[in-house]
């Protein structure tokens, strides 16, 4: 589990600046590591409050979705995750599923092998230590 | 629902467009805009032409859409079409 930073992407920054609008503030949120989630996934709450639109659709199987994959919407976003040593990991525009019940289980994003594909992460069983680089 | 007509567009015009796979497509309302290399270049484009106040699509050009696994137990926002 860590601490991320989930924020309107690039292009709709750049969107809003142009339109004179105001860019919603970053939204801190807990994240889990999940290597096995294929794509990542943030809460419905931390989305409303960057109050950004679906720009995108895409098919999840979960164990709560059955044996059928479910359409559920994607929404384009940024994320950073702050490291102990700067700069932080950043990606300026990134799609997100949006899923329920992860602020339920204590996080609001789950990152998935997606984000993970661009870090490397080591695992010490005997440490029970999990080190993510980038 | 929102995106229903771009859905709709993209739907209708995947056999076109299948020439291009693996491509983003950049749908608005009916219309296709334009294919990208890359997920990124297609938000941009979107929010370049229509700004943050009308809807656009960005979808991967796929024959047979890939699905997403998640082994951990949580509940996907589905939307109208999956209900």
């Amino acid at each position: 589990m860590l601490d991320a930073y989930i924020g309107v992407s690039q292009g709709r920054r750049a969107a809003l600046l142009a339109a004179s609008e105001p860019v919603p503030d970053p939204q801190s949120a807990r994240a889990l590591l999940d290597t096995g989630a294929s794509c990542t996934c943030v809460d419905p709450s931390v989305l409303a409050r960057l109050g950004i639109p679906s720009t995108g659709t895409t098919l999840v199987n979960s164990p709560t979705t059955g044996t059928s994959p479910q359409t559920v919407n994607v929404y384009d976003v940024s994320i950073w995750i702050p490291g102990a040593i700067p700069p932080p990991f950043f990606l300026g525009t990134v799609a997100v599923a949006e899923s329920q019940l992860l602020q339920s289980q204590g996080f609001h994003i789950l990152l998935g092998r997606d984000i993970l594909a661009y870090c490397m992460v080591h695992y010490s069983g005997p440490l029970n230590l999990v080190t993510v680089s980038y | 629902m929102a995106l229903e007509k771009e859905l709709e567009t993209y739907r209708l015009k995947l056999p076109e467009l299948r020439a291009e796979e693996g491509k983003f497509v950049l749908i608005h309302d009916q219309e296709v805009v334009g294919t990208y290399t890359s997920y990124e270049d297609a938000i941009k484009a979107g929010y370049a032409k229509y700004g943050v106040s009308s809807p656009f699509l960005v979808k991967q050009i796929q024959a047979n859409e890939q699905v997403h696994f998640i082994s951990r137990f949580v509940d996907p926002c589905l939307t109208l079409l999956s209900r």
